[in-house]
């Protein structure tokens, strides 16, 4: 073959053509541009939202795009065609350096993502993400509309639950800690009031526990537990202060509930997907001892001790 | 490849423009990517900073290298090769230093651009559109200028070199228009899944169409002049370039296997991201019987030695892109550091390498001295390469780390403490291919401006 300028560039170029039709245009031309059931369009807020969501590259850290093998955050609902189109740019990403975000929308009320953002060490102590306090008020406000609408018509449920409950917990520490502490255990089923606890509180297990702490909860509860952790001035209601729940009736069972279901409409997160039982129940004890300086760890009834305890 | 004979001597000025071009911009791309790994580290580094910020230092590091460093360096090797292996002058100097100093405007505009947040967004497309528009103009000028070059030609027979830098050129300029949807100046996409699909299409294309076909230019230019040996195969030249040409332009989907696109798209994209053993290996096969058994010679050239290694770093990405396009691979490699370590030995390892052997192949021919300093130029080759490979390697242990504790069930947010130290691993050998940059800017310069050796 006699490789001559007009057989490269005739040749190279009628590949690319036909690579492009085939896999450019054709897909193009036979898309599928049906919304999914849980689409809806966004509001201009929203819209300027992602706006601001685009410029600072929010996209090379957390991608928007559920795969059927995901189990974490966002996994009950998986990516299909129909939630992207009204998408422009799409904003899939390549890299999940931060969790995926494609059903954040709910998952938090809205102060918990202004602290976030302010620094999303005051939320999450072992985030790496920058923080972005140099936006400012409005355009963190504007974001967060965004990020609150992702999920669209799901994202739209979990944000009418936030906000219901938000009205209620803010009630309930409005009426003052007696009353917020028996909202507080109020609302735990009362099995799970009274559930044993499995833990003893040994040196080891406290030391575990104090490792969850201030992996999980030091950025609003703070380091003694006051509840005045660096996120405490941009959350309300504001995080509790555990110190308050001495000579109250609180139990490790009300505790355990609460760290693993979390406060909907409060700034206190599930934290059911990324602690197992054991991490749970063992900062439980940590705040118990530390902190409110009572535990009904090592009581009975507790049946027959596992080998290992004490 | 006889490529002696020249009438008057040649000026070379296009190609010491791009020579410095891409050692100024390769210290920018490195000191970018050293503010990246630093935020990884620790992200109240630098907190607070527009400009900066993790989610604009990140494509700024990836543009400066692909238009910065990479593709200039090994186009300087181009415009010095391109007319000797066509007996012939440059079509036009004059033009060659209009499309270099254009190309930097447009490289200096687009990171400007980023930085106050004017992007599209697009990974790899994040380049504004009037940006577009200067990209556009400026392989525009090369394409002419190369191709009038040929035009002119006093040897009747094309080189494989010039195969491959005149595709190269002509169809980047056109895939980087169709995946810049260079028709939607506001925001340059597509609406939804369609603007995935001609996203990646373009963004495998910059390796594909781009850095790959230069970078195999070079080296088929430089290392059977460096080992003095003829060229093992012209029909395996052939096929490897119409093969790579036909394979690689398929495979952008296999960035979307994970994602809502037509199955038929998916599995041609795995099927031609395996079928790159072909034009891989057709390329290594000849390139490496090329230089069989003048290993000792090869070492002992600088050129000789970035650019064989390029070709050993070109086989490792390609096996690993193969294999990382299977979809039972990708569950555990998507999405975490696993890629970022891949593109790395990609763009530096082979592209990278490449362009610098290119660089320091072409430096004492178009200065007439030899080079400032062969011990620097050493210095830097090492540094290059124990970072790119530390580098490399810290990042896939990361991304192992990431991928298999994902998919066993465990949240994002616990994993980050488990690779703390990737990050501080890769920052630490990232300064040694920072340093090297360095080193390399001022070997360069030397050579060019204020160089004390004797005329040859």
């Amino acid at each position: 073959m006699r490789m001559t300028p007009k057989v490269v560039v005739v040749g190279s170029f009628s590949i690319l053509a036909a690579v492009v039709f085939v896999m450019v245009c054709w897909p193009y031309a036979n898309r599928d541009m049906t919304p999914s059931e849980i689409y809806r369009p966004r509001s201009s807020v929203e819209a300027a939202g992602r706006v601001i969501y685009l410029r600072n590259g929010c996209v090379y850290c957390h991608s928007q795009s559920i795969r059927a093998i995901d189990w974490g955050h966002g996994a009950e609902r998986i990516a299909q065609a129909g939630d992207y189109v009204g998408d422009r740019p799409i904003l899939l990403g390549s890299q999940r350096t931060g969790v995926d975000l494609s059903q954040e929308g709910g998952e938090h009320p809205d102060d918990w993502h202004i602290a976030h953002f302010v620094n999303p060490r005051y939320t999450r102590p072992n985030s790496i993400m920058p923080p972005f306090e140099w936006l400012g008020t409005e355009r963190l406000n504007t974001l967060a509309q965004y990020i609150q609408s992702l999920g669209m018509k799901e994202a739209d449920v979990r944000m009418a639950r936030q906000r219901y409950w938000k009205e209620e917990s803010i009630k309930a520490y409005e009426a003052g800690p007696d009353a917020n502490v028996k909202w507080l255990a109020d609302i735990v089923p009362e099995g799970w009031r009274n559930i044993p606890n499995p833990y003893p509180t040994t040196p080891a297990g406290l030391e575990r526990g104090h490792i969850i702490y201030q992996q999980f909860c030091i950025g609003c509860h703070g380091p003694i537990g006051d509840g005045m952790g660096p996120a405490q001035p941009y959350i309300y209601p504001p995080p509790l202060n555990f110190t308050i729940l001495k000579g109250r009736g609180v139990s490790g069972g009300i505790l355990y509930y609460q760290i693993m279901n979390g406060i909907t409409g409060t700034a206190m997160p599930y934290f059911k997907r990324e602690l197992e039982s054991q991490k749970i129940w063992e900062v439980g004890d940590y705040v118990a001892v530390y902190f409110i300086n009572q535990s009904d760890a090592n009581k009975d009834p507790r049946g027959i001790d596992a080998s290992w305890e004490p | 490849m006889s490529a002696t004979n020249q009438d008057k001597p040649k000026t070379y000025k296009t190609a010491k423009a791009f020579c410095l071009t891409s050692a100024c911009w390769f210290t920018m791309a490195t000191s970018a990517g050293m503010i990246g790994a630093g935020y990884l580290i620790a992200p109240d580094f630098l907190a607070n900073i527009e400009w900066i910020h993790f989610g604009r230092i990140r494509p700024i590091h990836v543009n400066i290298n692909l238009f910065g460093f990479v593709t200039p360096g090994l186009l300087a090797a181009v415009f010095y090769f391109l007319p000797r292996l066509l007996k012939t002058e440059l079509y036009s100097e004059k033009l060659g230093i209009v499309s270099c100093v254009l190309w930097n405007i447009y490289v200096f505009a687009g990171i400007v651009g980023i930085a106050l947040g004017y992007t599209q967004g697009r990974e790899y497309a994040e380049l504004a559109w009037p940006v577009d528009i200067l990209v556009g103009i400026s392989f525009g000028l090369v394409v002419f200028n190369l191709l009038m070059t040929v035009r002119q030609r006093k040897e009747p027979i094309l080189y494989v070199s010039i195969w491959y830098s005149c595709a190269a050129v002509l169809l980047t300029a056109t895939t980087y228009c169709i995946g810049n949807v260079i028709w939607r100046p506001d925001t340059g996409a597509l609406l939804g899944i369609p603007d995935a699909i001609i996203l990646w299409f373009y963004g495998h294309n910059v390796f594909g169409l781009l850095l790959t076909p230069l970078g195999l230019a070079v080296a088929y230019y430089v290392l059977p002049l460096v080992s003095r040996s003829p060229l093992y195969s012209h029909t395996l030249s052939l096929i490897g370039f119409w093969s790579l040409l036909v394979v690689y332009t398929h495979i952008g989907t296999h960035h979307l296997l994970q994602v809502p696109v037509p199955t038929w798209l998916k599995v041609i994209a795995i099927v031609d991201s395996v079928a790159m053993v072909i034009p891989v290996m057709i390329f290594l096969i000849n390139i490496w019987y090329t230089v069989k058994g003048k290993l000792g010679v090869i070492y002992a050239d600088i050129a000789g030695k970035f650019i064989f290694t390029g070709t050993i770093m070109y086989f490792f990405v390609n096996i690993q892109g193969s294999i990382m396009a299977l979809p039972q691979v990708q569950r555990v490699t998507h999405f975490n550091n696993w890629v970022v370590a891949h593109a790395h030995l990609g763009v530096l390892g082979f592209a990278g390498m490449t362009a610098l052997g290119g660089l320091y192949y072409i430096l004492p021919k178009i200065t007439g001295k030899p080079l400032y300093s062969r011990f620097l130029a050493d210095l830097q080759y090492w540094f290059v390469l124990i970072g790119v490979v530390g580098f490399t390697i810290g990042l896939t242990i990361a991304g192992l780390i990431q991928g298999n504790a994902w998919i066993n069930g465990e949240a994002l947010y616990r994993v980050l403490p488990e690779i703390h130290m990737y990050y501080v691993a890769r920052a630490s050998t990232g300064l040694l291919v920072a340093i090297g940059a360095y080193l390399g800017l001022y070997n360069i310069v030397r050579t060019l401006f204020f160089n004390p050796g004797v005329s040859k």
